[in-house]
């Protein structure tokens, strides 16, 4: 026992521990908050995992014909929209089964990635690191926070950003609407299959922005592992977050804890089965969702089709 | 066809009067093989309050629905203040003045009221200003509300005050009341009918109100305009008709007087007495005993609290009370969806095991549930599907399902209690809320039980269809089943009822002999007050 907690504190007075959760949860934060966007509006966006792949892909290619990270960012939402857009037309216009577009679209990302990665095969390198002054300075989490790469920088803009237009805006009352009362919404004259296709937008926005970050702010190097099922950590934050943003995030940066733990505990020399440790981040992920799930209220038309006319 | 001849006398007003506000002309919409509306033709004028009376089903909703471009008529076409419009979504009945306050209500639960209220607007969101027009109208007309509540924390009558400040809001000058006081308390209707008043009184506006409440629409509308299975077949006019002859022209025949009192909501204490004195029952020995049960639910809020009650063979007992006071539980009790803390429910002496399923159902109980849409039918299956959905056993041979047979016990049960479809196969959406209430009906009766519990038998359906109900329960009753009657309506009770315990907080907290009805007690028992 004595064994165990010398290795977590260990591991939680590294720095390189925060400095991989704060990394592990910018990734995660930028698919989840744009998925928490859709999912108010009444979608379940499981495609989000093939948006930040998709992402991920264009902004390596973006990045290898112009030489630059801000063109590269941008690229990566052409990846995250295209596939947006798949996902919001077909669910939401053609009344496709939002679960079988987004779980063909995901197999299909990571098909047709691997092939281009082989075909393109795109350089890609990091972006600079800038130190915020001052703040960057303070012990744990001053590196973490404030001394990244420049894209990491993006969530402090995005988050509120994304809080403001759900809560703040006409569009995000519109889109609260359509996702829990659709009937209601669509009777007050909201267009709401409309709403949800423009919240799937934004869901590949993010997303987009998030497979630019893990290309040119935490790995440097394309590779259709990457992404890995993280898209459905993000979506599993949605729901541990209980619908909040707030709680969506504490969601990120606890997954994105057990991921750096993981790191960190070999990292400092530690023996333990990696197989074991690999799906630690998963557990964690299983036993947050069964502590916290049940008690939250998701949006009443969660995933539920809306089809106007008589009921 | 009983439309035809209204045509007729429509148009020749037409020639009298300048552009009604609205006027509708051979209006047809189909769903499926149901007609909801006929070639309706019909005008509303200006500065009026126009009822719109009928049975349900009888096409009246759609009819709204069509003006307000939710849904698109098969043929037809309307216009406002003379010209022709196509109105194909909400958005654009909104543009031309026409504003809805709908039945089942169109609000967003976890939104609070001003962002209800502003909902389905455009421009920026400015929560100020919506705050202050909802203080204004609330001012206005009487409409006081909180504009920070939750509209889920709310209840009905002030979800439905929310409702008419944001038809409001927009300025309409037509205003659809779609059956507005089915879901309020007799105080609750009046302030409406009062505001209602103003509306129309202030700013000249149209209000149409849809009901089928015969004194409703008596007391509260200036002309009315009766609707039987989708067309306009009559047209009176409020200051010159009665109560009968309203009933008439909805049923197209004579209703009894019971089921005329209940759609007027009426209350007879000397004509009740008198029936009440008709019969006195001779007293079985009871077949189902309900023995002090209690029962708490989530949080441990009391749901049953020491409850008793004996029902005999052959005979009605009557459960009133205000709503919300255990009724509910005690049906679910009696539906095997409700096990216990406390206490036992025997039949015939036997003890039945509580809150397993399907017990209470083979020892004999039957039960109308309260809301038949989400325990009684299931509306995407056919009309003999839903008759055998518990007991197959009469149309299955081994095991498996005869069609022939169903088909065949289907159609008998159709004519017998002359269900209106159009077959066995119809869908059960497709019928009315009366006669999908005589599908469970039939079922249950099919069951032969010893008890028949009926939870709020008759809610939300017509004058027709009441009387039907209270018809087969007296019937029942006759052939030795011994019936529980569930009623928030005191009418319905008073009329059927042998027996009447009186149900607050949990508990019967009275008790009285159709003999011995003392109306004022009934009040106290009911208000909680100790009689």
């Amino acid at each position: 026992m004595d064994a165990f907690f010398s290795a977590a504190w260990d591991v939680m007075s590294s720095d390189s521990t925060y400095l991989n959760t704060a990394l592990f949860a910018a990734f995660l934060a930028f698919a989840a908050s744009g998925e928490w966007v859709a999912e108010r509006a009444g979608t379940l966006n499981i495609s989000v995992e093939g948006m930040l792949l998709a992402g991920a892909f264009t902004s390596a290619v973006g990045f290898d014909i112009t030489g630059s990270i801000a063109i590269g960012m941008a690229s990566g939402l052409v990846g995250g929209l295209v596939i947006a857009g798949i996902q919001a037309e077909m669910s939401h216009r053609l009344a496709a089964d939002q679960f079988v577009v987004g779980l063909t679209l995901n197999i299909l990302v990571f098909g047709l990635a691997g092939f281009l990665d082989n075909e393109i095969q795109p350089e890609t390198k990091l972006a600079h690191r800038f130190d915020i002054p001052l703040l960057s300075d303070l012990p744990l989490i001053g590196q973490a926070l404030f001394g990244q790469r420049w894209p990491f920088y993006i969530l402090y803009v995005l988050l509120p950003f994304t809080w403001w237009l759900v809560f703040r805006t006409r569009w995000g009352l519109e889109l609260r609407a359509a996702g829990e009362n659709p009937q209601s919404a669509d009777v007050s004259g909201i267009n709401v299959n409309r709403r949800r296709r423009q919240s799937i937008y934004y869901a590949g926005f993010t997303a987009g922005l998030g497979g630019g970050f893990l290309i040119l702010a935490q790995i440097g190097q394309f590779e259709d592992s990457h992404v890995g099922g993280r898209g459905f950590i993000a979506i599993a934050a949605v729901i541990f977050g209980g619908w909040t943003l707030r709680g969506t995030i504490a969601g990120c940066v606890l997954f994105a804890f057990a991921l750096a733990s993981r790191l960190s505990i070999q990292g400092l020399g530690y023996d333990v089965n990696s197989e074991l440790l690999q799906s630690a981040p998963f557990v964690v992920t299983i036993l947050g969702m069964a502590i916290f799930a049940h008690r939250v209220r998701p949006p009443a038309s969660l995933a539920q089709p809306f089809v106007r006319g008589l009921k | 066809m009983t439309g035809e001849e209204f045509v007729s006398a429509g148009a020749g007003e037409a020639l009298a009067s300048p552009a009604p506000a609205v006027r509708l002309s051979g209006i047809t919409k189909r769903f499926g093989s149901v007609v909801a509306c006929d070639e309706v033709d019909l005008a509303l004028e200006r500065g009026r309050i126009h009822g719109i009376l009928g049975e349900n089903g009888a096409g009246k909703s759609t009819l709204m629905k069509i003006l307000i471009g939710l849904v698109l008529p098969d043929a037809g076409s309307i216009s406002i203040d003379g010209v022709h419009q196509q109105i194909h979504d909400p958005l654009v009945a909104a543009d031309l003045g026409i504003g809805m306050v709908h039945q089942h209500f169109s609000l967003v639960e976890p939104l609070t009221v001003w962002e209800n209220v502003t909902l389905g607007e455009v421009g920026r969101l400015d929560p100020e200003s919506v705050r202050n027009r909802v203080g204004e109208i609330a001012e206005q007309y009487g409409l006081v509300i909180d504009p920070d509540a939750r509209v889920g924390d709310l209840t009905a009558g002030l979800r439905q005050r929310v409702e008419i400040i944001k038809c409001l809001r927009r300025d309409p000058s037509i205003v659809i009341f779609d059956e507005p006081t089915s879901v309020l308390t007799p105080e609750e209707s009046v302030q409406l009918f009062d505001s209602l008043r103003n509306v129309v009184a202030a700013e000249g506006r149209t209000v149409v109100l849809v009901s089928h409440k015969l004194d409703e629409v008596l007391h509260a509308t200036d002309d009315i305009a009766i609707m039987r299975q989708g067309s306009v077949v009559d047209r009176q006019s409020a200051a010159e008709t009665d109560a009968p002859s309203l009933a008439r022209a909805m049923v197209g025949r004579e209703v009894s007087l019971r089921s005329e009192r209940a759609a007027l909501g009426l209350l007879d204490d000397e004509l009740a007495a008198a029936r009440m004195n008709q019969a006195t029952m001779n007293r079985a020995d009871p077949i189902l005993r309900v023995r002090n049960v209690s029962a708490s639910g989530a949080g441990g809020v009391t749901l049953l609290n020491d409850l008793s009650l004996d029902l005999a063979p052959g005979e009605i007992v009557g459960i009133a009370g205000v709503e919300g006071n255990g009724q509910r539980h005690l049906s679910d009790l009696l539906s095997s969806l409700l096990p216990l803390a406390e206490g036992s429910v025997e039949m015939n002496g036997q003890t039945i095991p509580t809150g397993r399923s399907g017990a209470m159902a083979r020892a004999g109980i039957a039960v109308i549930p309260e809301d038949r849409h989400d325990s009684g039918i299931v509306l995407e299956m056919t009309v003999a599907e839903n008759l055998v959905l518990f007991d197959q056993s009469r149309v299955a041979r081994h095991r498996m399902l005869d069609r022939g047979e169903l088909d065949n016990f289907a159609r008998e049960v159709i004519k017998k209690f002359s269900i209106a479809c159009t077959g066995p196969d119809a869908p059960m959406w497709a019928l009315s809320g009366g006669n999908q209430q005589r599908v469970v009906l039939a079922r249950e009766l099919a069951k032969r039980p010893q008890v028949l519990v009926a939870a709020q038998p008759t809610r939300g359906l017509d004058v027709g269809a009441i009387e039907y109900m209270g018809e087969r329960l007296e019937e029942a009753a006759g052939d030795g089943v011994g019936v529980l009657l569930i009623s928030s309506e005191l009418e319905e009770i008073l009329d059927l009822s042998h027996r009447i315990l009186v149900m607050h907080s949990g508990r019967v907290a009275g008790e009285m002999g159709r003999a011995d009805v003392d109306i004022e007690r009934l009040g106290l028992l009911m208000g909680g007050a100790v009689a």
